[in-house]
């Protein structure tokens, strides 16, 4: 046999295995210790991976940036308890995660002060520093940069319960026998515990007693009966704009936004008067922080990337990237602002904007949420 | 070579080595093994290593505890319920479907002639799309004010059916994706059965259901069984009929896996209930599987 018998052949694989197997791990530390100077990770929310927001970051900087989006903020901060830490240099989460959760896990490090808390100086009002959801528990570190917020409680289609009437009644609406069947919940499930236990009367953000439980177990059961659907942010959309559904439970400018950018005004994000929250408040807001992962061989884009999305432009581009819009703490900025169209500033609600997030309570942890989920889970199975 | 040198005892160090090392086959076989290894079997223990791990908690093959299985087990545990919607409607999908696709197979072998491959062609096109946008897609058609509803408006007729979101929707959405599965198998299946043998029973004076019944049916039951199993293994993990044409109305078993691999963050819940369900089908499959025998069904014994 001239040339390669399969003997040979098999031979040759099987060094070229082992060589390749040798060298494996070798080849991970020279990754290890190679400087990261042309790469960055980013664990996000959606739009944050949107090419419109990374692409004029990756030729401006010529980094390989990969960006990957989830939807829940649990999944994301267990994805780097899972030993993805040493992936990820970015994180992006709810404003309660990072100060009291990330931090002390030792998931996230601070950002050097003196370089990013001149950026809080030009935010709108409410973000001024030092912006507590920022800050390290005792105040001495700054931990993440805001930017996208918003209210989030429930949507309605204004031609069929007003605006006023949403406001007014609030929560009540969802314990309308004459309205079960015409409603919506939107699956976002963390978002849904606050909001039964609100349509329940109770405060989410504490510890509950038995009997508070049995009352969010009675409510959860007869609230997901008399839904109509759960479905994601496009379903909710194209069900209110098609009539299947008035409302539905969970949301806010972040989900309906997009529907209203389509032309359809008469759907809104609406904030109750008044509810069963902290200070008598009706509603939840969320505010997003961006934070450094306290990977051991952090990229040095990480703190690029964040500098990059506090520019005017980019923070625009941020608020209108694809999926949903959301209005962003840098419009406080003039610069900022005026780049913001009347069509967007109308998609984003920007008109009582400032009255929701004052009647909102900010997203908080519910201590005794796995619970909680527990028996809405339960609940949810009760339907068919 | 090889297999010569197995045949007689070793004498030879040699000899001794050669008959140690794996058969030629065994060694042509390895990439594939190492690839089914690493990509099949390593994601199956991972999950059976998950199943016993402390409930909540990412301690993988470090903690070992039956407290998942026993919470599946409880009697006050409703997720029973959506095992049972998805046994029920993977069920029914597979009745449907032998009965809506036996004609059609029958058709593509006896009747169809000439237009069968391209017939065929228009069964499997869908397939070439995204399930999820085909279902979106019936949204859309069955939606208020959509495709039906909005044409029958438009015709001035009162609207069309409410039927989106319903557990009847989920059903339809099933039959709907999983015809193909049922269909082919079933279509070779009744392609062997052979013609003569139909058209010498005729000739004996045998009736229609009769051929049916003692020669076409017992003949083409191979690809029909393996239609069955096929189309039920799949519906049985089918979850996006259910959260998109269903919106929900029901939940069924792999949503409620999902669920707690994502939202509940409880992976070692997930994943025994992700090990009850493979335990199930496939003890399932083992069992029809031992019943139905091949070989004899083709006529080889």
């Amino acid at each position: 046999m001239a040339g390669i018998s399969r003997r040979s052949l098999l031979k040759g694989m099987g060094t070229g295995l082992g060589a390749l197997a040798a060298a494996g791990p070798l080849m991970n530390a020279n990754k290890a210790f190679a400087a990261r100077e042309k790469e960055l990770n980013i664990l996000c929310w959606e739009g944050y991976n949107s090419a419109q927001v990374l692409d004029p970051f990756r030729s401006k900087t010529g980094a390989t940036v990969k960006a990957e989006s989830l939807t829940n903020d649990p999944t994301m901060i267990n994805r780097l308890r899972a030993g993805e830490i040493n992936t990820w240099d970015l994180i992006n989460v709810n404003n309660p995660w990072a100060r009291k959760v990330m931090l002390p896990e030792k998931l996230i490090k601070p950002l050097p002060k003196a370089e990013f808390e001149p950026f809080f100086d030009k935010m709108l009002p409410s973000f001024k520093p030092p912006y507590k959801w920022a800050m390290s528990d005792d105040g001495k570190d700054l931990i993440g940069m805001a930017q996208r917020f918003g209210p989030y409680s429930f949507v309605v289609n204004t031609d069929k319960v007003s605006r006023k009437t949403a406001e007014e009644v609030g929560w009540d609406l969802f314990n309308d026998p004459a309205l079960a069947g015409k409603y919506g919940i939107l699956e976002s499930d963390d978002w849904n515990v606050f909001n039964l236990f609100i349509v329940a009367g109770i405060d989410p953000f504490k510890e509950h007693t038995p009997e508070e439980m049995t009352k969010f177990d009675e409510t959860a059961k007869r609230v997901f009966k008399g839904a109509k659907l759960i479905g994601d942010i496009a379903s909710m959309n194209q069900a209110l704009i098609s009539g299947e559904i008035d409302l539905h439970l969970t949301g806010g400018t972040y989900s309906v936004s997009p529907a209203r950018a389509d032309g359809h005004p008469n759907l809104r994000a609406i904030t109750p008067l008044k509810g069963p929250l902290a200070s008598g408040k009706g509603g939840i807001s969320w505010i997003e922080i961006t934070s450094t992962v306290n990977n051991p061989n952090l990229s040095p884009l990480a703190l690029e990337f964040l500098k990059y999305v506090q520019d005017p432009e980019v923070a625009h581009t941020v608020a209108f990237a694809e999926g949903t819009f959301n209005p962003v703490s840098q419009m406080g900025n003039k610069a900022c602002f005026d780049l913001f169209t009347k069509e967007e500033l109308d998609a984003i609600q920007w008109d009582s904007l400032e009255e929701e997030m004052a009647r909102s309570v900010e997203y908080d942890i519910v201590p005794d949420y796995d619970k909680a989920l527990d028996l809405m889970n339960a609940a949810k199975r009760l339907r068919g | 070579m090889a297999d010569i040198a197995l045949a007689h005892a070793p004498e030879t160090a040699a000899e001794l080595n050669r008959a140690r090392a794996l058969s030629a086959g065994a060694r042509c076989a390895l990439p594939v093994a190492i690839l089914l290894g690493i990509g099949f079997l390593a994601p199956l223990v991972a999950i059976l290593g998950y199943a016993f791990a402390t409930p909540r908690s990412f301690d993988v093959f470090r903690s070992f505890t039956l407290e998942n299985f026993a919470t599946l087990f409880d009697p006050s545990n409703t997720v029973w319920l959506s095992f049972l919607w998805s046994c029920g409607f993977a069920l029914a999908t597979v009745a449907i479907l032998a009965v809506v696709a036996y004609p059609i197979a029958y058709g593509l072998n006896v009747v169809f002639g000439r237009a069968a491959p391209l017939i065929s062609v228009l069964f499997v096109f869908p397939l070439f799309v995204s399930e999820n946008v085909r279902l979106y897609g019936w949204v859309l058609f069955y939606i208020k004010n959509g495709v039906l509803d909005g044409t029958l408006k438009w015709l001035g007729f009162s609207g069309g059916p409410e039927v989106l979101y319903t557990p009847g929707i989920t059903l339809f959405g099933m039959v709907y994706t999983y015809l193909p599965f049922m269909l082919f198998p079933m279509t070779l299946g009744l392609a062997l059965v052979p013609r003569d043998l139909v058209d010498a029973a005729r000739d004996l004076g045998a009736g229609r259901l009769f051929i049916w019944r003692e020669i076409e049916l017992p003949l083409a039951m191979p690809g029909i069984l393996i239609g069955m199993l096929l189309t039920f293994v799949l519906a049985i993990g089918a979850t996006a009929e259910a959260k998109i044409l269903g919106g929900q109305s029901i939940i069924v078993i792999s949503h409620d896996i999902e669920i707690a691999f994502t939202y509940s963050q409880n992976w070692p819940l997930g994943s025994a209930l992700a090990v009850i369900v493979t335990v199930f089908i496939s003890g399932l499959t083992l069992f029809a599987l031992s019943k139905l025998d091949l070989d004899r069904m083709l006529g080889r014994r």
